[in-house]
């Protein structure tokens, strides 16, 4: 846990793309709204180790969206449960229920496509916003931050060793 | 592009997720073998065991080897065990957790074979002692029905001994009343005089009331003791009215019991006549005799493989519907929208099993169709086909059967044919008699509706040969009678809970036999009856042997309380005179005797009377004629 944070101060303060920590934080909303042993994770999996993105940021991202995903459970089940109940998309449902692989994804599931289409539709945003909260990090905080008292003491604390250690 | 990449990470997913694989192949079979081994004993309540279960992948399945499932009420022996059986399961309809089986196809399956070890499981074994006193009980109507049906033609003891009996039920209340009045009676009698009391009773009258008074204290005693035998003997009046009125009321109980009693044997007789009659209608316990013990025998063999399959191919009603409700309401984990579909998937469905049964005849090829407990999610019924192959002795066997449970209460239907069934030297098991040969076709229905059964069987039996090794008279007749009859047909019905069915079988068989039978039958019905009479009678006199004289002897002790009743009833009539009565009546008597003197003096004096008269009329008589001869005289 203190690695990963670890990891993740360094990767917010090395020269690391902005966009390669934001793509994680944004797939990790995926991962962390919508049911984890679900098909879709593992192809979100999948990108998060085969893109070269902060796997650290993904991993807490996941944490931390699944946690905000007790909060959003009821709506994104009355979200899932009026898509899958709408006559307009009865045609189109059925058809995907059809197929064993649709079937083997859970889209029948109110959770599960409620909370894929929030995780979707919030994508783009938290990609773009956690984007330009790192730059904004990078340029105004970064310097402000490492002058705080309590950043100081962490300095000297085992946690800053680990950092120290991963940054070289 | 390329610096998006992460090729280490590309090798690390790789590496991962071939390690999960690997694991999963692993631990995969001993999973699927403890899931077998586990929930298969639980419907069996019985061991199930796997030697050896390991995953194919083209196509993608598993392979069981060497399964037995132990037999619950005999543990040493196997219900069924085959060599091999080989799954092929869908794997994405895996991922979702269905277990969706395409095809199971078994070999080397054998019934009934023996075990090294005991097949009871340790937690059943208790169970089992505790159920077996119930089963036993259970079992008993069975053992009856089939004893019932093993015996010979019965005998007039057997029949009287079976059937509950008119003569015997009134016969015991006979006895018993007649017990019960016979007690009251003799008590009764005990409490009246005898006769030497009536003599003394007599006596003391005589003493008492003859002789005169001599004064007045000797009449107040005598008073007194007449007074006290009066009261005496009025006692004894109502004791014997009493004693009468029980002897009557008994005698009116006896009479009108003995007379039931005295039908009774003849009602028995005329129900136990068309009970077992012997003519056309009474055939059919022949019919029964002949081949009930085989139907029976079917019956709980039929019956019996369904209980033990039953289990494994279908659940019970309830069990499917409240587990789909129970994922259809889960909250936090949303609920699953299912869509018209020609391709549903429930939690667990094999889709079809094939296997091959050996019998002694040959081979019955298996197929069972959609086995899961959610049938109310594929929309269709366990399918069961079992088709002869190549069977000896049978042109053709075809069962057909459905355990539709999609809704409660479920039905579990099956049809049977069998044509051109081959029976020889069949063993019909009474009076000798054997089927030399016979063609048979067979068609039956059975329907099972929340545990009731009702089943239908017509079997059409076309030349056939009757034989019979029995020299006795009746085995003779009966084979003579049957070696006319060419075709008949047996018709058996079950019906009633699927535990304990009530059998029936008709035949026209019957009506054949009846035909050809009933002068043989007349003759023995004739043998029979009079043994039936004998026998309710040697029972009405084992209840009512010694009434005849115990009423004489009520009669006697009646007549004889009249003779009593009479001479009390006299005696109490009798008064004690006064003594101024007595004074009163020596006045009369002297008046009387002095009437009578006086009477006597007017009489003499009336006789005298009478005698002067007649005297002096003489005499004048006798004057006159003197007179008249002298004038006589006189003229001559």
């Amino acid at each position: 846990m203190i690695g990963m944070l670890a990891k993740l101060l360094k990767a917010l303060n090395s020269d690391s793309a902005p966009g390669q920590i934001a793509l994680a934080f944004a797939l990790a909303v995926i991962t962390g709204l919508t049911p984890l042993l679900s098909l879709h994770n593992v192809l979100i999996v999948f990108i998060a180790c085969i893109l070269r993105i902060n796997f650290g940021a993904f991993l807490l991202g996941t944490l931390f969206f699944s946690g905000l995903a007790y909060l959003i459970d009821p709506a994104a089940i009355a979200l899932g449960e009026s898509v899958l109940t709408n006559v307009a998309y009865q045609g189109f449902l059925t058809d995907l229920y059809q197929s064993d692989f649709w079937r083997a994804t859970r889209f029948n599931n109110t959770l599960v496509l409620g909370s894929l289409i929030i995780a979707l539709i919030a994508f783009i945003p938290v990609l773009l916003i956690s984007r330009w909260l790192i730059s904004v990090y990078r340029n105004k905080l970064m310097a402000w931050v490492e002058k705080l008292k309590i950043v100081k003491v962490l300095k000297a604390s085992k946690f800053y060793k680990v950092y120290e250690a991963l940054a070289e | 592009m390329k610096q998006w990449i992460r090729w280490s990470g590309l090798a690390g997913f790789i590496a991962i997720s071939a390690l999960f694989v690997l694991v999963w192949m692993f631990a995969a079979g001993p999973i699927i073998k403890y899931s077998i081994e586990t929930f298969g004993s639980q419907a069996a309540k019985a061991k199930v065991e796997v030697e050896n279960i390991s995953l194919t992948f083209d196509p993608f399945g598993i392979e069981i080897e060497g399964l037995q499932v132990a037999n619950a009420e005999k543990p040493m022996e196997n219900l069924l065990q085959f060599d091999r059986a080989v799954a092929d399961i869908e794997l994405l309809p895996l991922l979702l957790g269905k277990g969706i089986v395409n095809e199971v196809a078994l070999t080397g399956l054998v019934f009934s074979s023996a075990r090294q070890t005991s097949g009871a499981l340790e937690n059943a074994a208790e169970e089992n002692d505790s159920s077996s006193a119930e089963q036993k009980a259970q079992a008993t109507p069975n053992e009856d029905t089939a004893s019932a049906t093993e015996q010979a033609l019965p005998t007039a003891d057997e029949i009287m001994s079976r059937e509950p009996l008119l003569t015997e039920q009134r016969g015991k209340a006979f006895k018993s009343s007649f017990e019960t009045i016979k007690a009251d009676s003799d008590a009764a009698l005990a409490a009246l005089p005898d006769s030497k009391a009536i003599a003394s009773y007599e006596d003391d009258f005589k003493r008492i009331t003859s002789g005169r008074f001599d004064s007045i204290d000797d009449f107040q005693q005598r008073k007194k003791e007449f007074d006290a035998l009066k009261k005496r003997i009025k006692q004894d009046q109502k004791a014997i009215s009493q004693a009468s009125k029980v002897l009557a009321n008994g005698k009116k109980d006896l009479q009108s019991q003995w007379s039931g009693l005295q039908e009774a044997p003849a009602e028995d007789f005329n129900n136990l006549k068309s009970k077992y009659k012997l003519d056309g209608a009474g055939v059919a316990n022949l019919s029964r005799l002949l081949f009930g013990d085989k139907v029976g025998e079917w019956s709980q063999e039929g019956l019996y493989w369904y209980e033990k399959a039953r289990p494994f191919l279908v659940s019970e009603d309830g069990g499917a519907e409240a587990e789909l409700d129970k994922s259809e309401t889960a909250r936090g984990e949303g609920r699953f929208v299912h869509f018209e579909t020609d391709r549903p998937l429930p939690d667990m469905l094999i889709r079809q099993v094939q296997l091959a049964v050996q019998f002694e005849a040959g081979q019955v090829a298996v197929n069972v169709y959609d086995i899961t407990h959610q049938q109310e999610v594929i929309n269709r019924p366990t399918r069961i086909v079992a088709t002869g192959l190549g069977l000896k002795d049978i042109q053709s066997l075809e069962l057909k059967g459905s355990l539709d449970h999609r809704v409660a209460p479920g039905k579990d239907a099956f049809d049977l044919n069998v044509t051109g069934m081959a029976l020889n030297n069949y063993d019909v098991g009474a009076m000798g008699l054997k089927l030399d040969r016979s063609q048979l076709n067979i068609t039956g229905q059975a329907e099972v509706i929340a545990g009731n059964l009702d089943a239908k069987t017509i079997a059409q039996f076309t030349q056939a040969k009757f034989s019979s090794k029995d020299r006795t008279q009746v085995a003779v007749e009966m084979a003579k009678a049957l070696a006319k009859i060419n075709t008949f047909d047996i018709q058996g019905k079950a019906k009633g809970e699927l535990t304990s069915p009530s059998i029936s079988i008709e035949s026209d068989l019957d009506t054949q036999l009846s035909q050809a039978f009933n002068q043989r039958l007349k003759e023995k019905q004739k043998e029979l009856e009079a043994q039936l009479k004998k026998g309710l009678n040697d029972k009405l006199l084992s209840y009512g042997g010694d009434y005849s004289d115990q009423l004489k002897e009520m009669d006697l002790a009646n007549g004889s309380l009249g003779d009593k009743k009479d001479k009390l009833k006299k005696l109490s009539r009798a008064k004690l005179s006064s003594f101024k009565d007595q004074q009163k009546a020596d006045a009369k008597r002297k008046l009387d005797e002095k009437k009578k003197a006086e009477q006597a003096k007017l009489e003499e004096e009336k006789r005298k009377a009478r005698a002067k008269a007649k005297a002096a009329a003489d005499k004048k008589r006798k004057r006159l004629e003197k007179e008249a001869k002298e004038k006589f005289k006189k003229l001559f």
